[in-house]
């Protein structure tokens, strides 16, 4: 917003410029000025807001009288500073009599339903209603009535369990489900008194997001199953952390007490999550907590993993690698942070010397020049997560996106419903997306190039400025034999589907999204080459993104686990053996070492076979993990390895933002990072890598890879970097694509 | 004074649903004259009349209209409040039955004036026999070309108007809540300028829209055709032209009467035949949202929009309307003033829509705390609560059902706090054993006060 | 379940179908003819709302279930228990509730043997206490499916119920019948059911 836009007005006194139409409670916290709340929340729409009138201010606005001067007039009612929009001369009284009176009064109708079972309430000690009381209540009730009964204690899902006696009716959560997860799940039924939330027809609550009615509730209405009569709050510690179910890099806090977490909550980063989590990481976190973590190496002794020492492990590791010489590997990376995987490629490609590594255990596995990088000039994500909000028009294809992005999910979704952008998307099945995507077309699997091949023929044939694109002639050749009603025919999405579809993309900045149904797919670096063609032709190059979906294998790119490429995506001069390349030279006995760093192959690779033949052969396995994974089972040597809440260090997310951890607690003390096993190793072979702790490698990160020189541990702060490429891609082309139908395809090398 | 039937003029008409016999009587004849003049003549003749909403709150109607963004192409749309839902009041529920194609006709006009292609007309659902009739006219409406395309040959006005029937709901006869309703919302109240923008600017479908009572829309016609300064010639400074009240309760001739602003209060219950069953008590004179009026000062008040009466909070004075809807409900001294609060009570904490604190808990709490007086529970400090209670929903809640729900608690406090006294002290009310209305027997003051609601 | 033809269990009729297309059509959004089609559903489903009728509701309409159940509570007249062949709405508000709706209650509750919410073994008759009905003037107010019936005392409740007893009308599908008549233009031409 302009400068012009903005309006001076007064709180209690104090002057503040804000822009115009912001709401006066948000005002009021530039002047300093408290004032209490239930129901707001700047995420959720203000229509069914500004229902509890905690919020009530004194307001008074100028008005010219008829003989040219002002004066202040106070409205007759008290207002909701909450959905009060100030505007120019605006005076808002917070502390009046009849203002400290409302308050009370407020409270006073709010508690009279309110059971006041607050010890034994999970809330009791972070409770909004609690607090507001204590600052503004009234000393005592004068409710001798019988308040309003319901079942304590109602399940209302896996996670989420409900109190309806508690319940303020504050409509947070309701608009929690209507606005931002969209899965309309929460709804008030009946009316005054007798109103109350319920799924429909008291089904199951069945939501991605259910942990987030949980922390946005004011009161202990929405609890959680886990972590209820866990833990009081003020007995909690905290910590800043990033989740680490997916690649979104959601911020978060570890609330653990006596060395064990006992629940997560969001942290406000509005740059990635904003202040959401998926379920996936709010209640899927407590693995770092459980009783099967392992706390003591195991060696392999007459057939059987057994108990060991660190010296027992590491000296028989560094015996076996000195053996092995170059003929060594490692594969996983993706769990780990940045400083451990700088380390494990240091160790390996300055003392090991082998550049055999690789984090990735999907099939496609493209040289880190090719692909997405040769044709746009970046990896994965040309936008950040928070460029969705302003695009046009999103392009989702190939991807479940709840379930593989599902903050991008979120952050689609907003762009739908508070930024006016259009959604469509393609996708081999039916998606959660269909709630709002318009059109979602589900298309035959594996034709995903037939119908870009159409989308591309619209288009093509209305940007005529195409044609000075280098490969133009070409391009425009293999498409030759290419129709709307043989894309229709091939992909099985109407013609007439496929023109809507062309339509939204021509009408402006277009993003695209594509997710594992192209990375998984046999072809899949010619499907990237056809959304490639599609985002060059509509003038959307630097709107392609492929994210990860590991929670940093962002970040193990970056610090080159990658066979063809160092730290920085610096080539290196003989490419070693990627994952699948390792596998089958360890099936082969052609391989003496294998070091797994927090990667189960027998579990996650595509070829469960292969990776069970490579891991029980000749090959000496050693497993970095926190748990006996089935490949850890096949281990030679088992290191247990520090969990996200037992260490420091950097997470890369999808958007390559490089964000901070920080150490929770300690599991045991025979538990240590990933990079000081590999450091220990290192020094047992008399080549010490001498470093202190994570923040001492990120310093040298900092200096020795460009991308991450502005990431140091005292700039990162609370948001983290999203680092840049030097610079964007300037020679941009059309490739022609050949398009192979599915059964034709054999899987690509 | 005896009555002066303007809206109800032809009430009494054989075939006046048809509407061979309206035009007969001059019907759609104000259409047609509007149709020839330009629109903005059309609203300053409706400026003229001085014409305030007939609904309750009294706002000038052509502020409205006029507030209607002109020359734009944005759709906008004319809605008739027909939620009628105020306890005593029952003037729409004729208006519809005996006079739809007047309704219909005022709409139409409305829709000219503001250039609306579309409109509704929200009915309450209890109102079959009604609904029925303006189904009727606007079939016949449509026949006879007043309505759908290019009406009476104007090439520029095209008009519908779509009935949409409500489901059992007082707060709906809110406008915003009605808008909600309408939408397929639960019919809840939405935010109000200054928090949001004015009905005229976003209401329906956040499109201009343009919202008045029954009453409102069939006085219309008649302006057009007589003329704004006839309307304002009738009636005092402040309230111009006629008003129907509904007269009911201990009533000799209870039904609709058409009259001039500024009648005596009393002179109307004359007119209805005077009270019934004894004498006089007091007085709700304008629908179940308003004060009493206790007999005693009842001689001091008209009807007109200027008449007011006050109550007394802690920190501020409140002046309530008198008129309101015109619901006029009249007691004999058989009635005893706390369970008859009791009564309205139960009403509005049955009705409350829930969404804000106050209306929310409040209401329910007044209920319980009046339930528990009659049963016999009473407390001296009780009052003091009532007060309180009725200060803090006052003003304070989201829409105007909170303030309709406090003014007569707090009206009777102020005339009849000896009835409460006696109530609380003696444990029975000061009239015996013989008074209406009586207590209601109700389980649990929880849930669903009116059971099998 | 009888399904005519339709899928998923819905229930709805042709005739239906065609009135919901075309109340639809007047507004500028589906979701508006939620009340309509709330009423449509009352109607085919035999007077009241179970679960069913609200999932076809959310389907015809393409709203999510929870916002069709949260909208039909909202709203008095939408019954989701089954009420009687004639279902008595006695308006016990202020006007009636002085000129005797609570003895017209009682005796009713006495002479059917049900107290307010039940329904009469022989599924013959419900009753209900409801608010203003708005035809204060005729104190006391039944409404009885799509009819009021007006000056209604403890003496004379009893015609009422004789002529209830002997006729086949005012049940609550008439009603809801008649209001979508009524929201459906050219209804009042349409023949009565």
């Amino acid at each position: 917003m302009a400068d012009n836009d903005l309006v001076n007005v007064k709180i209690d006194g104090i002057a503040v410029q804000v822009p115009k139409g912001t709401p006066a409670i948000e005002a009021a916290k530039k002047a300093g000025v408290d004032i209490p709340f239930f129901c707001y929340h700047p995420k959720l729409s203000m229509e069914a807001g500004a229902n509890c009138r905690m919020c009530l201010v004194e307001v008074a606005t100028p008005r010219k009288g008829p003989d040219g001067t002002i004066s202040m007039a106070k409205m007759p009612k008290p207002q909701t500073a909450c959905s009060l929009p100030v505007s120019e001369g605006m005076e808002i009284e917070t502390q009046t009599e009849q203002v400290i009176a409302d308050r009370k009064a407020i409270l006073e109708f709010l508690l009279i339903n309110h059971p006041l079972d607050c010890p034994i309430c999970d809330r009791g000690g972070e409770c909004p209603l609690q607090n507001n009381t204590i600052f503004y209540g009234p000393q005592n009730s004068r409710f001798i009535e019988e308040k309003r009964h319901f079942p304590k204690a109602y399940p209302l899902s896996k996670h989420v369990v409900f109190d309806r006696e508690r319940c303020i009716h504050c409509a947070r959560c309701t608009r929690f489900t209507d606005d931002i997860s969209g899965d309309h799940q929460l709804a008030f039924l009946k009316r005054g008194a007798d109103m109350y939330i319920d799924t429909f027809n008291q089904s199951k609550m069945v939501s991605k997001f259910s942990g987030n009615v949980i922390e946005i509730c004011p009161v202990g209405a929405l609890l959680s199953r886990d972590y209820r009569f866990k833990a009081r709050p003020w007995d909690i510690l905290s910590q800043k952390s990033i989740c680490t179910q997916c690649s979104n890099g959601c911020n978060i806090k570890l609330d653990y007490r006596v060395g064990r977490l006992q629940r997560v909550n969001a942290r406000l980063n509005e740059a990635v999550n904003e202040e959401w989590t998926c379920d996936k990481g709010k209640f899927g976190m407590d693995y770092v907590s459980t009783d099967q973590r392992l706390v003591t190496p195991l060696i392999r002794r007459d057939g059987a993993l057994q108990p060991a020492t660190w010296s027992e492990a590491m000296d028989l590791v560094v015996q076996r690698l000195k053996e092995a010489g170059k003929s060594v590997g490692a594969i996983g990376g993706a769990r780990c942070t940045n400083e451990d995987n700088y380390i494990l490629q240091k160790f390996f490609r300055n003392v090991l010397k082998s550049n055999n590594l690789d984090h990735r255990l999907g099939t496609y596995l493209p040289p880190a020049q090719s692909g997405l990088h040769a044709r746009l000039g970046y990896h994965t994500m040309g936008n950040a997560i928070a460029d969705f909000e302003r695009m046009k028009t999103i392009f989702v294809i190939g991807s479940d996106l709840v379930n593989e992005q599902p903050i991008l999910f979120l952050r689609v979704r907003k762009a739908w419903r508070f930024k006016g952008g259009r959604i469509i998307a393609a996708n081999p099945a039916a998606t959660q997306i269909s709630e709002f995507a318009d059109p979602e077309v589900t298309y035959r699997a594996g034709a995903e190039v037939a119908l870009l091949n159409g989308i591309i023929k619209i288009l093509a044939e209305r940007n005529p400025s195409a044609a000075d694109l280098p490969g133009y002639g070409d391009f425009i050749k293999s498409l030759a034999g290419w129709s709307i009603e043989k894309a229709a025919e091939e992909s099985g999405v109407s013609a007439e589907r496929i023109r809507r579809i062309a339509d939204a993309i021509f009408s402006g900045e277009t993003a695209f999204i594509a997710g594992k149904a192209v990375t998984e797919h046999p072809d899949a670096s010619a499907v990237i080459e056809a959304i490639c063609n599609l985002a060059v032709l509509s003038g959307n190059a630097a709107n392609v993104n492929i994210p990860v979906t590991q929670c940093n294998a962002q970040g193990a790119m970056d610090m080159g686990l990658l066979p063809d490429s160092a730290p920085g995506y610096t080539p290196v001069e003989e490419p070693g053996l990627n994952t699948r390349q390792m596998l089958e030279a360890a099936a082969d006995s052609n391989l003496k070492a294998l070091w797994l760093v927090g990667a189960d192959p027998v579990a996650h690779y595509t070829d469960a076979d292969l990776a069970k033949r490579a891991l029980g052969g000749d090959t000496f396995v050693i497993a970095s993990e926190l748990f006996l994974t089935p490949s850890a089972e096949l281990a030679d040597v088992v290191l247990p390895v520090a969990s996200v809440a037992e260490k420091d260090g950097t997470y890369t997310n999808c958007e390559r933002r490089v964000q901070r951890i920080f150490k929770a607690f300690e599991l045991s003390p025979d538990v240590h990072p990933d990079w000081f096993v590999f450091a220990d190793a290192s020094g047992r072979l008399e080549q010490p890598l001498p470093y202190f702790s994570a923040r001492d490698i990120l310093r040298e990160i900092n200096v020795t890879v460009p991308l991450y020189a502005d990431c140091s541990p005292q700039k990162l702060g609370n948001e983290g970097i999203r680092w840049q490429y030097p610079s964007a891609k300037s020679d941009l082309q059309l490739v022609p694509v050949e398009y192979r139908p599915l059964a034709k395809v054999t899987v690509a090398e | 004074m005896p009555e002066t039937r303007i809206l109800l003029k032809h009430r009494d008409e054989p075939g006046i649903e048809d509407i061979e016999t309206y035009e007969r009587l001059g019907g759609y004849t104000a259409l047609r004259k509007a149709l020839g003049m330009e629109r903005q003549e059309v609203i300053n003749e409706v400026k003229s009349s001085g014409l305030r909403g007939r609904g309750g709150a009294g706002f000038p109607t052509w502020i409205k209209w006029d507030g209607i963004p002109k020359n734009t192409n944005q759709p906008h749309y004319v809605l008739c409040n027909a939620d009628e839902g105020e306890p005593g009041t029952f003037k729409d529920r004729e208006l519809m039955l005996k006079c739809a194609h007047q309704i219909v006709e005022g709409i139409i006009i409305a829709g000219y004036a503001t250039l609306s292609k579309v409109s509704y007309i929200y009915i309450r659902g209890e109102f079959v026999e009604s609904a029925k009739m303006v189904r009727k006219a606007i079939d016949q409406a449509y026949r006879k070309g007043y309505l759908g395309k290019k009406i009476l040959g104007r090439e520029d006005f095209d008009f519908d108007l779509y009935i949409h029937v409500g489901a059992g709901s007082y707060e709906c006869g809110e406008e915003s809540a009605l808008m909600s309703s309408l939408m397929g919302e639960r019919g809840q109240p939405r935010l109000k300028f200054p928090h949001a923008p004015l009905p005229v600017i976003a209401g329906a479908w956040n499109q201009p829209t343009l919202i008045n009572n029954v009453e409102t829309y069939s006085v219309v016609p008649h302006i057009i055709v007589n003329g704004g300064a006839w309307y304002a010639s009738m009636g005092t400074q402040g309230s111009k032209g006629t008003k129907i009240f509904s007269l009911s309760g201990h009533i000799a001739k209870p039904g609709n009467y058409e009259i001039i602003f500024g009648m005596p209060l009393l002179d109307l219950v004359e007119l209805a035949g005077g009270v019934t069953g004894g004498n006089l008590k007091a007085i709700i004179p304008g629908g179940s949202s308003v004060p009493l009026i206790p007999a005693e000062i009842a001689k001091d008040f008209t009807l007109d929009y200027e008449a007011s009466q006050t109550v007394q909070y802690r920190m501020r004075t409140m002046r309530l309307p008198v008129v309101g809807s015109g619901g006029m409900m009249v007691f004999n001294d058989r009635t005893d003033i706390v369970t008859l609060m009791l009564r309205t009570a139960e009403f509005y904490a049955h009705e409350s829509c829930g969404k804000c604190t106050p209306c929310r808990e409040g209401t329910r709490w007044l209920y319980k705390i009046l339930y528990r007086i009659v049963s016999g529970g009473g407390r001296p400090s009780d009052l003091d609560i009532l007060m309180n209670i009725c200060d803090g929903i006052d003003g304070r809640s989201y829409c105007a059902l909170g303030d309709a729900a406090a003014w007569p608690i707090m009206g009777s406090l102020k005339h009849y706090r000896h009835e409460y006294e006696y109530w609380i002290e003696h444990k029975r009310s000061p009239l015996g054993d013989n008074f209406v209305p009586p207590v209601p027997n109700r389980l649990n003051l929880n849930f669903e006060l009116l059971p099998a609601r | 379940m009888e399904t005519n033809g339709n899928e998923g269990g819905h229930r709805f009729s042709q005739k239906s179908i065609a009135q919901l297309d075309e109340i639809i059509t007047h507004y500028p959004e589906r979701r508006a003819a939620m009340l309509p089609a709330l009423w449509i559903a009352q109607r085919e489903y035999d007077g009241y709302l179970p679960p069913e009728a609200l999932q076809e509701v959310a389907d015809r309409l393409e709203r999510p279930l929870s916002e069709v159940q949260a909208v039909a509570s909202f709203y008095t007249m939408y019954n989701f228990r089954k009420r009687g062949r004639h279902h008595l709405e006695v308006c016990t508000c202020l006007s009636c509730a002085v000129r005797g709706a609570y003895e017209v209650m009682h005796k009713l509750e006495k002479e059917l043997g049900i107290s307010a919410g039940e329904v009469t073994v022989d599924g013959e008759f419900s009753i209900a206490e409801v608010e203003c009905l708005d035809f204060c003037g005729a104190a006391t107010v039944v409404q009885v499916g799509d009819q009021y019936f007006g000056n209604v005392t403890a003496e004379n409740v009893d015609m009422l119920l004789d002529q209830l007893r002997n006729s086949d009308s005012h049940t609550p599908v008439e009603l809801a019948d008649a209001l979508v008549k009524i929201m459906t233009p050219g209804g009042s031409e349409a023949a009565p059911a």
